[in-house]
């Protein structure tokens, strides 16, 4: 190990002269010579403190060379599987060749015991795959070189997933890693029709961005404008999920999210099963799901794994919280500084005996505290979480009850913006809860300005904005506007799962069949098919399979 | 996918009925009573028959063009320059009133609700809400409309069934009446609130249906006719002719006598005046779009994204010509007037030169 001292001045003598070997992409082939050869792979990969090249006598009588990123390779399992056989045998070992030309085929088809490699003849494609983490195994006087798959990256294990937690349903989540992502899919939907599409994007991170759809029932001008969308990014590097995102959403000055992302693999196949598709990025435990609709922000894996009538219950329960998080405090400006009259008297009383000490206009009151709300609320996500505890009280305290105290705000205005703040919480997509929470501060300014007619100026243009909205083509309201009405059994409330027979129709699926016809959906379907309510029969003989239905 | 055919039998009415449902909803039942007293409603009907019959004009004959817009095929009947001639009246029409509608909305808004807004600020808001969304394509359009119409017609069928309770019956007889000079005139001024169903023209070349234009367009005036028949019902049947006669805005007086419950929805006004201006917002948005539309048509523009900026300020200033409300109001029967003549005429005008044409044809072969 060189000490910083002598790295710094090799440092400065290398950018001090021009590099005079410039590699010539394509013919450089192998060559016969080790030493050449490990010169050269070492000045493309440059000096790195975890390259590795380990030399060694082959079956005791060939020099030859392993190379690869000691961070990137399980080393154990390159001291059995690989270097064991390959140092272990001596040369007269029967069955072994005695041309080194047929070495790297006897190697790979006798000696190591690897489950995925390749050989290769150009010395330009061995520096990608040594980053990959690859292990290279480069034979004095053979001009092919053998590159065998040690990959191996220490991950997280799945986890609950943090941002969409649900009460009934599965609590796996992704992980950073792209094949353990993958085989929580494949785990779900063992359809053979479920296709995979991976390729690197980003010239320099090369990060492997996979593309899922069910062949025969996704739309195929879906997924060829997907592919068609991923394919014209042209960027350095893919980091996140949420690099592409931003690459291939419809319309990137809205401030609603068009792509919906979720860490959960049940999500993602239910979205699957829909005919959408879905895209991963190795290295985010985020997948993308497209087309995204507005129908979707609100909705959550628990809406489907409870019964119908409490899962549609408790999706209104968060429209309203949506649209107490949205219009909550314009409304209440507008009330209280335009059209105190539409308040009931004695409400009216209190208020006005609240406000009473407040130096402010009811304007700029909200905006302060709303302000300060989301100070807090972005201060409380960047601490740790032994802090932000103590920080949500202190926050509570100072911003509820000094300031009230203070005659900074008025105890109804704490209540409007705990209220908007709670509900802007309730909205399960977080990228759309912070959606409107901004909104909010343009309402409330028109508002301060205009009065209640500012507030459905601003609410009409917003609703505009969100009918003139496309994901991928499908307007971003289906299927309310426009739609059929079948597709309307998932949206404010969520039908039976028996009585949704079809996928939705705007997003044009090759089957639209989820159930069959011939299977009874209600209780009186059945009623009719079987001539007879089955009940009427005498009560002694005890079925349990009597109240069932048959599905 | 991206089909543009899209607009569906359904969607066109409700686009026809959301626009026609505007900013007369407050006013209309005085100008009922006015001309037939207790035999308003009647009135009203006879209005929505004579538009109908102006429409039916229309529409069919537009049906048989079902691929371009009564612009574009015009030019081919009667030759570009007339049809120039008759696409610059239009649009100089539909300009007015868009100015006029904004200027109406803005002396109710300011006089009854929003009294502290400056009434310039209003209708320039308005206007530029329309200019926004007026830049979008007429599938966007027509989704914009059918969004809002069950909001709007929900509301105001709430209202009107709360407060048709307390209707006296003998408030509204007699039924009929003898069809006088006032009579027609009321009759007129009720068909003059649907002119606006000219919009189909718009429409058709995107229908998913074009043969079904007249029957989108039926669907489109009885619906928001019954809607208007319902409030002049509920107002003279509540207040009595005489009574409605002295209200500037008996539906709003309506909205305000209806209640549900001790109090537990004591004040239906402001929720109805909410749902006005939405309702005036979809039926200036059409008027706005239509000015816009016509005018790229002049130009020979590829679309009317440029337009309907160039629209903005000329609708403005028309907004605040008028000095008072009074005047407002004689401003837009005028209009009224004309735009009748003008919408009954042009379509007879192209009906004959297409009959002609046809018979001339069916001679040479």
């Amino acid at each position: 190990m060189q000490a910083w001292k002598e790295k710094y001045a090799s440092y400065m003598q290398k950018q001090n002269q021009p590099s005079s070997v410039t590699p010539v992409p394509g013919n450089d082939k192998i060559s016969l010579s080790l030493k050449e050869n490990k010169e050269d792979l070492l000045d493309r990969l440059g000096q790195s403190g975890d390259l590795v090249v380990r030399d060694f006598l082959l079956f005791g009588r060939y020099e030859a060379a392993l190379i690869f990123f000691s961070s990137l390779v399980n080393q154990e399992q390159i001291q059995e599987y690989i270097l064991k056989p390959l140092m272990d045998r001596s040369a007269g070992h029967p069955g072994m060749p005695d041309k080194l030309a047929d070495m790297s085929h006897y190697i790979w088809n006798v000696a190591v015991q690897v489950t995925q490699g390749t050989t290769e003849q150009d010395l330009s494609a061995l520096p990608p795959a040594i980053v990959k983490g690859q292990l290279i195994l480069l034979i004095e006087g053979s001009s092919e070189a053998l590159m065998l798959d040690m990959r191996q990256i220490d991950i997280r294990s799945v986890e609950q997933p943090q941002t969409e937690q649900v009460i009934r349903g599965p609590r796996e989540g992704y992980v950073e890693k792209l094949e353990n992502n993958l085989s929580l899919l494949r785990y779900r939907l063992q359809s053979t029709d479920f296709r995979i599409e991976i390729s690197p994007l980003g010239t320099r991170t090369q990060s492997r961005v996979a593309l899922c759809y069910l062949d025969n029932l996704a739309d195929p001008k879906l997924v060829a404008e997907v592919m068609r969308r991923i394919s014209i990014i042209h960027t350095d590097g893919i980091i996140d999920a949420g690099y592409i995102e931003q690459f291939i959403e419809d319309q990137p000055l809205s401030p609603f999210p068009q792509v919906q992302s979720t860490e959960r693999p049940d999500k993602t196949v239910a979205s699957l099963l829909e005919g959408r598709v879905a895209i991963l990025v190795d290295g985010s435990p985020f997948a993308l799901i497209v087309p995204a609709l507005f129908n979707q922000f609100f909705q959550t894996v628990d809406d489907y794994t409870e019964r119908f009538i409490m899962g549609s219950l408790i999706r209104m329960i968060r429209l309203i919280a949506l649209a107490f998080s949205l219009f909550f405090p314009a409304l209440y400006v507008s009330v209280i500084s335009f059209n105190p009259e539409l308040m009931p008297t004695d409400f009216a009383v209190a208020i006005s005996g609240g406000r009473a000490g407040v130096p402010f206009p009811a304007v700029l009151e909200v905006l302060i505290m709303e302000v300060s709300m989301e100070v807090l609320r972005e201060a409380t996500i960047r601490l740790p979480q032994m802090i932000g505890g103590a920080l949500s009280i202190v926050g509570v305290l100072v911003i509820g009850e000094a300031a009230v105290s203070a005659g900074l705000a008025s105890p109804i205005t704490v209540v409007i913006v705990a209220l908007t703040t709670i509900g802007s919480f309730a909205t399960p997509a977080y990228n759309t809860a912070i959606a409107l929470r901004m909104l909010r501060f343009p309402l409330v300014l028109l508002a301060g300005m205009f009065g209640l007619y500012g507030v459905m100026i601003g609410t009409i243009l917003i609703i505009n904005h969100l009918l003139f909205l496309e994901s991928f083509g499908v307007p971003f309201m289906s299927p309310y506007i426009p739609g059929k009405w079948r597709d309307w059994k998932d949206t404010l409330v969520r039908a039976p799962l028996w009585w949704m027979r079809r996928r939705p129709s705007f997003l044009y699926t090759q089957d639209s069949t989820k159930l069959p016809d011939s299977v009874p959906g209600t209780y009186i379907d059945q009623i009719l098919q079987e001539g007879g309510e089955t009940g009427e029969r005498f009560p002694t003989d005890h079925d349990p399979a009597r109240g069932s239905r048959n599905q | 996918m991206n089909d543009s055919r899209q607009i569906t039998t359904l969607r066109a009415a409700a686009v026809i009925s959301s626009t026609i449902i505007g900013v007369g909803l407050l006013s209309f039942p005085r100008y009922m009573a006015v001309a037939g007293n207790s035999a308003g409603p009647f009135v009203a009907l006879t209005g929505v028959l004579v538009s109908f019959f102006s429409f039916w004009l229309l529409a069919s004959l537009c049906r048989r063009f079902s691929t371009e817009s009564l612009f574009v095929f015009s030019r081919r009947l009667i030759g570009r320059p007339l049809a120039m001639f008759f696409t610059l009246i239009i649009w100089l029409i539909f300009m007015t009133l868009t100015g006029l509608t904004a200027r109406q909305f803005g002396d109710v808004a300011t006089s009854v609700l929003f009294n502290k807004t400056p009434i310039e600020a209003t209708i320039f808001l308005m206007l530029l809400i329309c200019q926004l969304s007026a830049r979008r394509n007429i599938i966007k359009f027509s989704y914009i409309h059918f969004f809002y119409l069950p909001l709007i017609i929900g509301s105001v069928l709430v209202t009107i069934l709360i407060s048709l309770r307390n209707v006296d019956l003998l408030n509204l007889q007699p039924v009929l009446t003898a069809p006088t000079a006032s009579f027609w005139k009321g009759a007129l001024e009720a068909s003059y609130l649907f002119q606006s169903s000219f919009v189909i023209t718009l429409l058709i070349p995107f229908m998913k249906l074009p043969k079904q234009a007249v029957r989108a367009g039926a669907i489109g005036i009885f619906v928001s006719g019954a809607v208007y028949w319902l409030i002049a019902l509920a107002c003279i049947g509540l207040f009595g002719a005489e009574e409605t006669k002295l209200l500037i805005y008996p539906t709003l007086e309506t909205a305000r006598s209806a209640a549900i419950g001790e109090g537990f929805l004591e004040r239906l006004d402001a929720l109805f005046i909410v749902i006005w201006v939405i309702s005036v917002y979809t039926s200036i948005y059409t008027t706005y779009y239509l000015a816009s539309y016509l005018l790229q048509n002049l130009l020979g523009l590829r679309d009317q994204r440029m337009t309907s900026s160039a629209v903005l300020p000329f609708v403005f200033v028309i907004a605040l010509l008028p000095e008072n409300v009074f005047e407002t109001y004689t401003w837009s029967l005028m209009l009224g007037n004309v735009s009748m003549l003008l919408l009954l005429g042009y379509p007879m005008l192209l009906w004959a030169v297409y009959w002609l044409r046809r018979s001339g044809k069916r001679g040479l072969s």
